[in-house]
């Protein structure tokens, strides 16, 4: 089944080349430690879902690029063609002449009505190439203008026009200290927003990728482009094929839908973040060896400290003993740091993948108390190698770990709001102070469900 | 009712047309009535199409599959050397330049000569059926019984936190989305192959007309054969030309003579080289090659009793179409599934068996040699 991306703004123009190509270079690494015909099968997995065939067998991404500025659209163009491995189709394109100065209320009152034919003409088209639609996946940014106010437009169009169709908005959650004054309130708009038309919500902190550039791969001057390998090297490890059952010899049909199912079927639980272990730059990679004992353990302890990468752990955070009310401060504050989840997915790619003990991620005290292990834990495999690394495991986590950031972005929008900052940029194009004040109601209301897990 | 010569050609007015009209709509890639009249004038732009047609017809039929078909003169090539292989008798035919520009009589009393001997246009049709998907070979219907991973299953007894509720029944709304997918793409696919259906049907008739017309056909090749000038239609079916005498087979028969020898003459040393190194063994290694061949033939003796005994069927590893029948029905034919499961389980008992005999021949084998050589260390693999 295939899947339709829609790359929104610089941001998600961006991170979408980058995430072809990452899943592209991957299915023809020659190193999958498999046999060949598993490998083609593994090939043809990933190309039915993300790529459809022209007559000279180049691949063709399954994707629309949209911007209201034609400089990074044009770019990620013409780097997808001279590559020459892979490319965007000619057609798949809509971009103007002019930004939207990040402001959400101009993207989502402006642009997105009067550009709404066009783009959804040019999704209609890619889906029509499509033999089975799995769903969207939408890439943007949170905070930015075009992205955010234009990504919560088209997702709302997607929701009405493919009810069916399952829908993940990839977001990016923009760095705490960022540069656009009112990020905090396109933040809280575009959640709010998405979170009544969207199925998933799958975020990427910059903060964080930042810090993995920085610490594990060593990168000196890093740039947006090094994040984005990060983050399409992440991304790539989620959605690859795996194999459906145990012991079976067919390739997943539906990632998406199967993802879904594991981990957000609840309707106010819907934010998801990803953690990947190991990443280090290639150079490390080849005197590095692990043991699957050794990765499920630090990725354990990464979802239970709400840890973002596997150095600067923190080990002294255990899950609590009891799910009952807690006595003294110490323990609250012990508590407090540890991330309790709702459902989690493991997905493991690489040699002796099958003897791999997961053992650690089924303990109830992981998970909160009106879901059980075996409703809230789910495992892919495949012995397929991702990339060149010969073990690898993804965790695709539906928890807390969110909460305090999502929490700090709602208090500032707030303390903004409260003193009418900026008000007028948005109610200027059509947004109403009701608009406002319905997401913080509806923001608020997730995180006091995330807070009483 | 024999052939009549005619002017005109056909029984009636428009038969002619109508009967080539069928062959080439049942043809894969037939071109029009009016390639075929232009070729009996031996018109130049009816040539290529022809190659293209009996290129079509005599490449296999996953080399006529693929996406990007080869150049005219790769075409022309394949033709020639698959008529020649086949015994077509006219050289013309192998005279005609690669450029595919000329010669449109001469194919067209090569596809006459192709349709004339064998099922040519039955055989096309089966090489290009549409599957139904209705069919699996005998051998994989285990995996398809093998149940699915059971489902999570819950308790109901206690409070119930309402969360997991809304939990279960956001569950059921992605199968239930899931499903619409799956039966979108299910019309999807069907939708396809109706239309390859369609045309399969729509080929068929065209061969079922083309068999009530061909007479008419056939009395028109009589004319584009006699239409063919005379000094460029030797027809012989003779293999050999008398006229150049016995002399050039006498040379090839003395060459291969000679190469016998000389072949001869090389194998020897080294077939005595092999038996002097090997012949360490001597008469021991004749005794076991005896013992071992009458082995296997006990074994494949039992194999066969145990194959019959099991009620085989005939032909195990055809592709059999399944169908439902109803469980009163007693006659018919084609095998039913209990029989074959019952006739599997045998075959598989036995086979346990000799597995495990085997393995235990192996196991005396490897301590037999484990005793002869008190000075061999054994290494064994790493367990499982």
């Amino acid at each position: 089944m295939s899947v339709v991306t829609v790359q929104l703004g610089q941001c998600g123009n961006q991170i979408g080349f980058e995430v072809f190509d990452a899943l592209y270079t991957d299915s023809h690494c020659p190193q999958g430690l498999c046999s060949k015909r598993e490998n083609e099968a593994y090939q043809a997995s990933c190309k039915e879902r993300f790529f459809s065939e022209e007559e000279n067998g180049v691949p063709i991404a399954r994707a629309i690029l949209v911007d209201m500025e034609p400089k990074v659209t044009s770019q990620t163009l013409s780097k997808a063609a001279q590559s020459g491995r892979w490319k965007y189709g000619q057609h798949s394109c809509f971009c103007q002449k002019q930004g939207s100065g990040n402001n959400w209320a101009y993207g989502y009152s402006v642009h997105g009505p009067r550009h709404e034919e066009s783009i959804m003409n040019l999704i209609q088209k890619e889906v029509e190439k499509c033999d089975s639609l799995s769903g969207f996946f939408i890439i943007m940014s949170m905070a930015g203008g075009t992205g955010s106010g234009l990504g919560a437009f088209v997702t709302q169009n997607l929701q009405d026009q493919y009810s069916n169709s399952l829908k993940m908005n990839h977001i990016i959650w923009p760095y705490r200290t960022g540069e656009v004054i009112v990020q905090n309130y396109n933040s809280i708009l575009t959640l709010s927003h998405l979170y009544r038309s969207s199925d998933a919500l799958l975020v990427h902190e910059n903060d964080a990728l930042h810090k993995i550039c920085a610490k594990l791969m060593n990168i000196k001057q890093i740039s947006f482009s090094d994040i984005n390998q990060v983050l399409a090297h992440q991304l790539g490890s989620v959605f690859q094929p795996t194999y459906s059952v145990e012991g079976s010899c067919h390739y997943r049909r539906n990632p998406l839908g199967d993802l879904m199912e594991n981990l957000v079927p609840h309707p106010e639980f819907k934010m998801l973040g990803i953690r990947n272990i190991p990443q280090m730059s290639e150079n490390s990679l080849a005197y590095s060896t692990f043991t699957w004992a050794g990765l499920l353990k630090y990725l354990r302890q990464m979802l239970i400290s709400n840890s973002k990468m596997e150095e600067g752990i923190d080990w002294h955070v255990q899950p609590p003993l009891s799910r009952l009310p807690t006595l003294g401060k110490a323990s609250l504050n012990r508590e407090l740091q540890f991330n309790t989840s709702i459902a989690n997915l493991v997905i493991l790619r690489g040699k002796d993948v099958h003897s791999a003990d997961l053992g650690g991620f089924k303990d109830p005290a992981l998970y909160t108390s009106w879901l059980k292990p075996i409703n809230a834990f789910n495992v892919w495999k495949t012995q397929r190698a991702f990339r060149k690394y010969e073990k690898s495991a993804a965790l695709v986590s539906n928890s807390q770990f969110l909460l305090k950031p999502l929490d700090t972005i709602v208090g500032k929008a707030w303390n903004m709001f409260a003193s009418k900052a900026y008000i007028h940029q948005y109610t200027k194009f059509g947004l109403e102070e009701e608009d406002f004040l319905d997401s913080f109601t509806l923001l608020e209301q997730v995180v006091a469900s995330y807070c009483n897990l | 009712m024999g052939r009549r010569r005619r002017r005109g050609g056909g029984a009636r007015v428009g038969a002619l047309p109508e009967a080539i009209a069928a062959l080439s709509q049942t043809l894969p890639a037939g071109p029009s009535p009016e390639i075929f009249r232009r070729a009996k004038f031996d018109r130049p732009e009816a040539a290529p199409a022809l190659w293209q047609l009996l290129f079509r017809v005599l490449s296999p039929p996953a080399a006529a599959g693929t996406r990007a078909s080869p150049a005219l003169g790769a075409q022309v090539r394949l033709v020639k050397s698959a008529l020649c292989s086949q015994g077509y008798p006219r050289r013309v035919l192998a005279r005609l330049p690669e450029d595919g520009s000329q010669g449109s009589r001469e194919l067209l009393l090569a596809l006459a000569w192709l349709l004339a001997r064998g099922p040519l246009l039955e055989h096309l049709l089966a090489q290009t059926r549409v599957w139904l998907g209705d069919e699996i070979p005998l051998w994989q219907y285990e995996a398809l019984a093998s149940p699915g991973p059971p489902a999570p299953c819950q308790e109901a007894d206690g409070p119930v936190d309402i969360r997991h509720l809304q939990w279960l029944m956001g569950t059921l709304r992605f199968r239930w989305r899931d499903l619409i997918t799956s039966q979108q793409e299910l019309c999807a696919l069907l939708g396809k192959l109706l239309q390859r259906l369609e045309s399969e049907n729509t080929r068929l008739e065209a061969a079922l007309q083309w068999r009530r017309r061909e007479l008419v056909f056939w009395q028109w090749m009589d004319t584009v054969l006699g239409s063919c000038p005379l000094q460029t239609s030797p027809a012989t079916f003779l293999p050999r030309d008398p006229a150049s005498g016995p002399g050039e087979l006498e040379l090839v028969a003395r060459e291969l003579r000679g190469l016998h020898g000389e072949l001869q003459g090389a194998v020897e040393p080294r077939r005595a080289a092999w038996e002097a190194k090997a012949g360490g063994w001597g008469p021991e290694w004749s005794a076991a090659q005896r013992a071992t061949q009458e082995a296997v033939g006990r074994d494949l003796a039992a194999l066969q009793r145990a194959w019959e005994q099991g009620g085989a069927p005939a032909q195990p590893h055809r592709p059999c179409r399944l169908v439902k029948r109803d469980a009163r029905a007693v006659e018919g034919p084609g095998l039913r599934a209990a029989e074959l499961t019952g006739a599997l389980r045998i075959r598989e008992s036995r086979l346990e068996t000799a597995l495990g005999q085997l393995q235990t021949r192996c196991r005396q084998e490897l301590a037999r040699l484990a005793g002869a050589e008190p000075g061999l260390i054994w290494i064994l693999p790493p367990g499982r």
